[in-house]
């Protein structure tokens, strides 16, 4: 009896193109689109990357002669690079932090002396750890030099190599720790914020406008003296209203980790933290927000307003979600910022907008771009929304 | 009052519909050039079998819908010209009116008050005699989601009428309801009529529309095929009973 059942729901719920569409369709395709897009990108931003000419800052003397003549020496296929020699290391950091230099290496004076005494020297290569990528591209370089350095130099002074290490990198990170865990919690943050604040919106929308026309309470509303225009804004606006609480409680969430669960036990790690939530960039998040969230309502309660029974809104809302993350996605990818370009295009320029405010860096002229491109994508939402709303076919069954 | 003149509607096909009624049309025409006058003080009833075009055409005078042409004056209030200025004086009741279930019956009479724009004094004023009339006020603040059939039917009754209504418009108002709150539509819809408002409603039971009505229309695939008083109908009659009038009139107009 249970399979006959089984045999039923199945065939009924097999034919109907919704779920077909939700259980195998979208599910099967969002991998390929994915991958397709992440790895496009990702390329293209390689290619970029390649092509981008690297600033190496050096100080130095005699004793890093030898060190540059070897890196300008690699062939093209490590990249283009440039040598800018520099007396002093407050300079350097601040090349560094201003990224006209992307890392620079400290060559100790004594470097000779201490090679004869058979010592390691420690050379400082300084670079920023929020820019994801310059470690490694610094080690792949310096990998290569210095073996081919400390070889030519082992045979002219006609030492084993196992006898010592003449050499020792030493990293030393010179962004902040803001800066650092900005571009870390910037990096997952918004997604968070993407997922709440849809899911917060998904179930009131349906519920105010798919749900009153089941209910059959959407009649009596509309023979009441208020205009379709307003009765939509007020429920709009709970819509509204409900995703954005529900993305803003993820900032309680984080506020009560620190300081209520002391779930962070670094004072340093909770400085930064507190750094990167202050006051301003906490209202600059909100703001960004805001658009998002009456975007996501724009797109919903036409979908709400156009459907005939709860499962059918949920039915296509739901896979909507995955779309906004995977257009989110582009965000994460190592290498995208907030320029010109990315902050016109919506969802990926709040994404962008959040990363670079909470890791400090703020360039308010991209930042009041992507927030103007967000509210005239909003707006224009809200206008199909209403445009949908104002169709007597979709408002009573 | 209500005046609609030569009034027609007919609505837009989607792909989808079209594809369910096996049809290349792209649109359905719902209603063809009714004209009828629904009187202050009297009941005017509206009959047709089920699809023929009554609720789109109570939907038409409650503002719900749009005409395609034709037009419609509630109170002298040409309602697509003003269509809130109408809705003040409208009172809409269908037997499928659904209610907001997570609130009371008072947050609810409230709320309707206040899409009316009542003043707090009258509100109050007309509450009470409502809440009186209709026994309300033992279950004035539980759920609605918890108040029976009955209790329910009484509520919605009281926000049909909480701002006064000069036209109520009564949609097939006791379909699916039980005997007993049957009989209290029917008893609202006589006071209606004995405050002097104007009363139009759709029904297709027969025994409701001998109990109530004045003046009498009916539809049949949305043209009207019979407009008068009652009495006229009943004299006009060549069977025996007025449902099977009624049956011969509908399959006279659709054959």
């Amino acid at each position: 009896m249970i399979f006959t059942i089984f045999k039923k729901e199945l065939r009924e719920t097999l034919r109907d193109r919704k779920t077909i569409m939700s259980m195998i369709i979208i599910p099967m395709l969002l991998f390929p689109v994915i991958f397709s897009v992440v790895f496009k990108v990702q390329k293209s931003i390689e290619e970029s990357m390649s092509s981008k000419v690297l600033n190496i800052g050096v100080i130095g003397g005699a004793e890093s002669e030898e060190y540059i003549a070897q890196l300008q020496n690699l062939p093209k296929a490590f990249g283009e690079r440039k040598i800018i020699r520099l007396a002093d290391s407050t300079l350097l950091k601040q090349y560094i932090k201003e990224d006209s230099i992307q890392f620079g290496m400290i060559f100790p004076a004594d470097l000779a002396l201490t090679e004869q005494a058979k010592k390691t020297a420690v050379i400082p290569i300084y670079y920023k750890a929020s820019e994801l990528g310059i470690s490694d591209k610094a080690a792949m370089l310096n990998d290569v030099v210095f073996k081919t350095t400390q070889q030519k130099r082992f045979q002219e002074a006609g030492v084993e190599e196992q006898t010592f290490t003449p050499y020792r990198y030493e990293y030393v990170n010179i962004s902040s720790d803001q800066e650092t865990l900005g571009k870390l919690v910037g990096g997952f943050l918004p997604y968070i914020f993407i997922v709440f604040g849809f899911v917060g919106c998904m179930y009131p929308c349906i519920d105010l406008f798919t749900g009153e026309k089941e209910r059959g309470t959407f009649e009596t509303l509309l023979t009441t003296p208020v205009t379709r225009w307003q009765i939509m804004l007020g429920k709009m606006s709970v819509v509204v209203l409900s995703g954005f609480l529900a993305a803003c409680f993820t900032l309680v969430g984080i506020f009560l980790s620190l300081n209520v669960f002391h779930v962070v036990e670094e004072p340093r790690i909770i400085e930064a933290i507190h750094e990167m939530f202050n006051f301003e960039s906490v209202v600059m998040l909100l703001l960004l927000l805001l658009p998002l969230i009456i975007l996501f309502a724009g797109v919903m309660v036409p979908i709400a307003t156009n459907a005939k029974t709860f499962k059918e809104a949920q039915s296509i809302i739901t896979p909507l979600n995955m779309l906004f993350i995977m257009i989110a996605v582009i965000g994460m990818i190592p290498g995208i910022s907030l320029n010109l370009l990315t902050s016109c295009i919506p969802v990926v320029n709040v994404v962008l907008g959040m990363k670079s405010l909470l890791s400090g860096y703020l360039e308010w002229h991209l930042l009041a771009i992507t927030f103007v491109v967000m509210v005239v994508i909003a707006a224009i939402s809200v206008a199909i929304s209403y445009r949908k709303f104002d169709d007597e076919r979709n408002i009573v069954l | 009052m209500i005046e609609v003149q030569h009034l027609s509607k007919r609505f837009e096909l989607t792909r989808q519909q079209r594809k369910e009624l096996s049809t290349t049309e792209k649109f359905a025409v719902a209603v063809e050039d009714v004209s009828f006058t629904c009187h202050p003080g009297r009941i005017f009833s509206l009959l047709g079998p089920n699809g023929a075009g009554k609720t789109t055409i109570l939907r038409m005078i409650a503002t719900i819908y749009k005409p395609t042409s034709g037009s419609i004056y509630v109170n002298g209030i040409n309602v697509e010209e003003q269509p809130n200025e109408a809705r003040k004086t409208i009172g809409f009741l269908t037997g499928s009116t659904g209610m907001y279930g997570r609130l009371t019956p008072n947050e609810l009479i409230k709320y309707f008050a206040d899409l009316y724009g009542m003043e707090n004094s009258a509100f109050e004023a007309r509450k009470k005699y409502l809440f009186d009339l209709l026994q309300i006020h033992d279950f004035a603040n539980k759920r609605i989601s918890k108040l029976s059939t009955g209790m329910k039917q009484r509520v919605s009754i009281c926000r049909t009428m909480i701002h006064n209504p000069d036209v109520v418009i009564f949609d097939e108002p006791t379909s699916g309801l039980d005997v007993i709150s049957a009989d209290s539509i029917i008893q609202l819809i006589r006071d209606c009529k004995a405050q002097g408002k104007t009363v139009i409603f759709s029904s297709h039971i027969m025994s409701e529309v001998e109990l109530l009505c004045d003046d009498l229309a009916i539809i049949a695939k949305g043209k009207l095929i019979f407009n008068d008083t009652f009495e006229s109908f009943r004299a006009q009659m060549t069977t025996t009973n007025i449902t099977e009038e009624f049956i011969a009139k509908v399959q006279n107009a659709t054959v």
